[in-house]
């Protein structure tokens, strides 16, 4: 009995459970029960149904645009490390 | 060196070319070694100080990687291509950075948000594991991808993703920014695919939290 326990628990996740399979599945497959079980559960669920959507769009943003990312750090490679490494490539290139 | 970068002429005259010894122009395109830091090294910086969040790391890395870069000996027609072959570069001097760090202390961090995660969602009775009514998602913008291009959303998620924590970050990083698979991760950084998924995952929850309140959620 406990596998039809389980197996109806995996059918019918909660919030919680869904939106850490939404995050799973963007990393590994998820089984056949999990995948039937979270698409029941977003059909159902507009909260996780965004969520999901807005988790997808971060890792697209974030994988897209590398320069944007890098663009608010405010700190720039100092006078002194950019004089440092110039005189190392300088020995090194001889 | 490198002379085999040299195009070759299309020049019907045959005078032998005149190539003197240590000759000060290079040929367009292929930039001086020295010339890299000037034009790459205040980008190759902020990307590794983003991912390191240590001055004097960043800096490290940066020096590894132009000195890698010399000995590549690599040339290359533009700017653009020669900016990410560094990248690249720069990429594995931080990824060895982490591995190292991973043998020192345990990589993993669980802890965080442990709390924020419970307080999202009902703790117990009919609705447990619901979210919390005020506290589901909320509906972004119909186009959320038209801030792309506004310097302020980067701001934003530059602020978000710096009060993850330091490890957490460095996952996200690798995950999310560079698409590392999770099993090279894993690998190299010594920890249980569960453990990343987790640690993905609260990433994932908290910066979604924090650009909703920070960006999505401002009139």
């Amino acid at each position: 009995m406990i596998w039809l326990t389980k197996t109806l628990h995996e059918l019918s996740p909660n919030c919680r459970e869904a939106v850490r399979l939404q995050s799973d599945a963007l990393d590994r497959p998820l089984t056949r029960l999990q995948r039937i079980g979270l698409r029941i559960h977003l059909a159902l669920c507009v909260w996780c149904s965004r969520y999901g959507k807005q988790i997808t769009f971060l890792r697209q943003s974030a994988h897209d645009h590398p320069d944007e990312l890098v663009a608010p750090v405010q700190q720039n490679l100092s006078a002194e490390a950019r004089a440092r490494i110039k005189r190392k490539l300088h020995a090194e290139n001889k | 060196m490198n002379s085999e970068t040299f195009s070759v002429q299309e020049d019907s005259n045959p005078t032998p070319r005149q190539e003197q010894p240590g000759e000060k122009n290079p040929p367009p395109g292929l930039s001086d070694p020295e010339q890299w830091v000037n034009v790459h090294g205040d980008y190759l910086f902020k990307y590794a100080l983003m991912r390191l969040r240590d001055p004097a790391k960043a800096e490290d890395a940066v020096q590894e990687t132009f000195l890698a870069a010399l000995k590549g000996g690599k040339t290359f027609a533009g700017r653009s291509a020669e900016k990410s072959w560094l990248v690249g570069i720069l990429k594995n001097k931080i990824f060895d950075y982490y591995r190292k760090a991973s043998r020192e202390t345990s990589f993993t961090d669980l802890d965080f948000y442990a709390d924020e995660e419970s307080d999202r969602f009902v703790a117990d009775g009919l609705g447990r594991g619901g979210w919390i009514h005020e506290l589901g998602p909320a509906e972004w913008a119909s186009n959320p991808g038209s801030g792309l291009d506004n310097e302020l959303f980067w701001k934003t998620f530059h602020h978000c993703a710096g009060k993850l924590p330091k490890n957490v970050s460095a996952v996200f990083c690798l995950r999310e920014m560079d698409g590392v698979d999770s099993k090279v991760i894993c690998a190299q950084l010594g920890i249980s695919e569960s453990n990343l998924w987790v640690m993905l995952h609260r990433a994932r929850m908290a910066l979604r939290r924090c650009l909703e309140i920070n960006w999505f959620g401002k009139p």
